[in-house]
């Protein structure tokens, strides 16, 4: 398959979701069903790799392009990820002249405070996921005390969380043998 | 009062934003939100929620048209190339090797390990990042609403089934006929 035929069918898909995972079912019936490029069980991976990957989720998009032609479908697929963005800047332009109005000011308070109910809505699931453990509790809550409440990088948070767990199942190793 | 970055510091924030963040896009999003507006006070709060208003509109991923339009509103043209390169070029990277080695990595205990603890630490970020969205809205007399529309998000998000897109025109919406009432019972 040649690139541009890649690039066309994952921007085709990008183009037609508002977020990485609903592109999904327009991948599998591009690239698994109707040229035969990858298979189901290469999309699902590259979604696991996706979801466990620092970055946007559609990032599985970059790794269902390397299964289906190496660096090349990769490439493809991330140049296809990144080209939609732009589209964003005449949104701005056309929004940023009236931002100073009372009544688009009214609109952005109540969409951040929607945003910030949908951070919290996230969150729920996540941590229902993340935190099954005394020290991943912990590791949560001091994360949201340094992040809150202090001027800490939050690198340094997410590093010396990492740097604990290891340290726990280094411990947890040499004590189970 | 909001300072002007450099392109260089502009391009290291989002590098270490975009590319260290494990959990996807509202993790990402938290953490600009306290650089730019708490940390570094390049970004007011509305400057943060228009961009954040118009990138969950954009057709694609959001967090690239997110990144995409903070650069630009700091730095133009010359901002938004940055903060998209700098945010998504080294993690499609990183995807691409991870792909080409992904059963024999994820067997590693010690990656396992250190994952496990960087989701937890995400868990925390995102209550902060939740927190400090929220925290200047709860003056004397907004808390009320404040609380309202929150809950009413969480709630539409969690248990409606409604996207978070649905969820934003909807509080979009309730803004617009709020705003226009209080200008009717001025007039």
């Amino acid at each position: 398959m040649s690139f541009a035929l890649l690039y066309f069918l994952f921007l085709k898909a990008s183009l037609s979701s508002f977020n990485g995972l609903a592109a999904l079912p327009i991948i599998r019936q591009d690239l698994v069903v109707t040229h035969h490029v990858l298979t189901d069980r290469q999309l699902n991976t590259a979604l696991v790799i996706g979801r466990t990957t620092p970055g946007p989720i559609g990032l599985y998009m970059v790794s269902a392009g390397y299964y289906a032609a190496g660096a090349r479908g990769a490439t493809a697929a991330a140049l296809a990820l990144t080209t939609p963005a732009v589209l964003v800047i005449p949104l701005l332009v056309f929004a940023a002249r009236r931002a100073s109005h009372p009544r688009v000011q009214q609109v952005l308070q109540a969409v951040l405070l929607a945003s910030a109910g949908i951070t919290l809505a996230v969150t729920l699931p996540l941590g229902a996921d993340a935190l099954h453990s005394p020290l991943t509790w912990a590791l949560a809550a001091g994360s949201l005390a340094a992040l809150a409440f202090t001027k800490v990088d939050t690198i340094w948070v997410m590093l010396g969380a990492s740097a604990i767990s290891l340290v726990s199942a280094f411990f947890s190793m040499r004590r189970l043998g | 009062m909001k300072t002007t970055p450099r392109l260089g510091e502009l391009g290291a924030l989002f590098f270490r934003a975009g590319n260290f963040t494990p959990g996807g896009g509202t993790p990402a999003t938290a953490i600009l939100q306290r650089e730019l507006i708490s940390t570094r006070q390049w970004f007011d709060t509305e400057d943060f929620a228009l961009c954040y208003a118009l990138s969950r509109v954009t057709p694609g991923t959001n967090l690239l048209a997110f990144y995409t339009a903070i650069g630009w509103r700091l730095r133009g043209w010359r901002g938004a190339i940055v903060t998209l390169l700098a945010g998504a070029a080294p993690c499609c990277v990183l995807v691409g090797l991870i792909t080409a080695g992904f059963e024999r990595i994820s067997r590693n205990v010690w990656v396992a390990a250190g994952i496990e603890g960087a989701l937890a630490a995400s868990v925390g970020l995102l209550l902060a990042g939740f927190w400090l969205l929220v925290r200047p809205f709860l003056t004397p007399r907004g808390w009320l609403r404040s609380v309202v529309v929150v809950a009413a998000s969480v709630l539409l998000t969690r248990y409606g089934g409604l996207s978070p897109v649905s969820v934003l025109l909807l509080a979009a919406l309730t803004g617009f006929i709020g705003s226009a009432q209080k200008e009717g019972k001025r007039e």
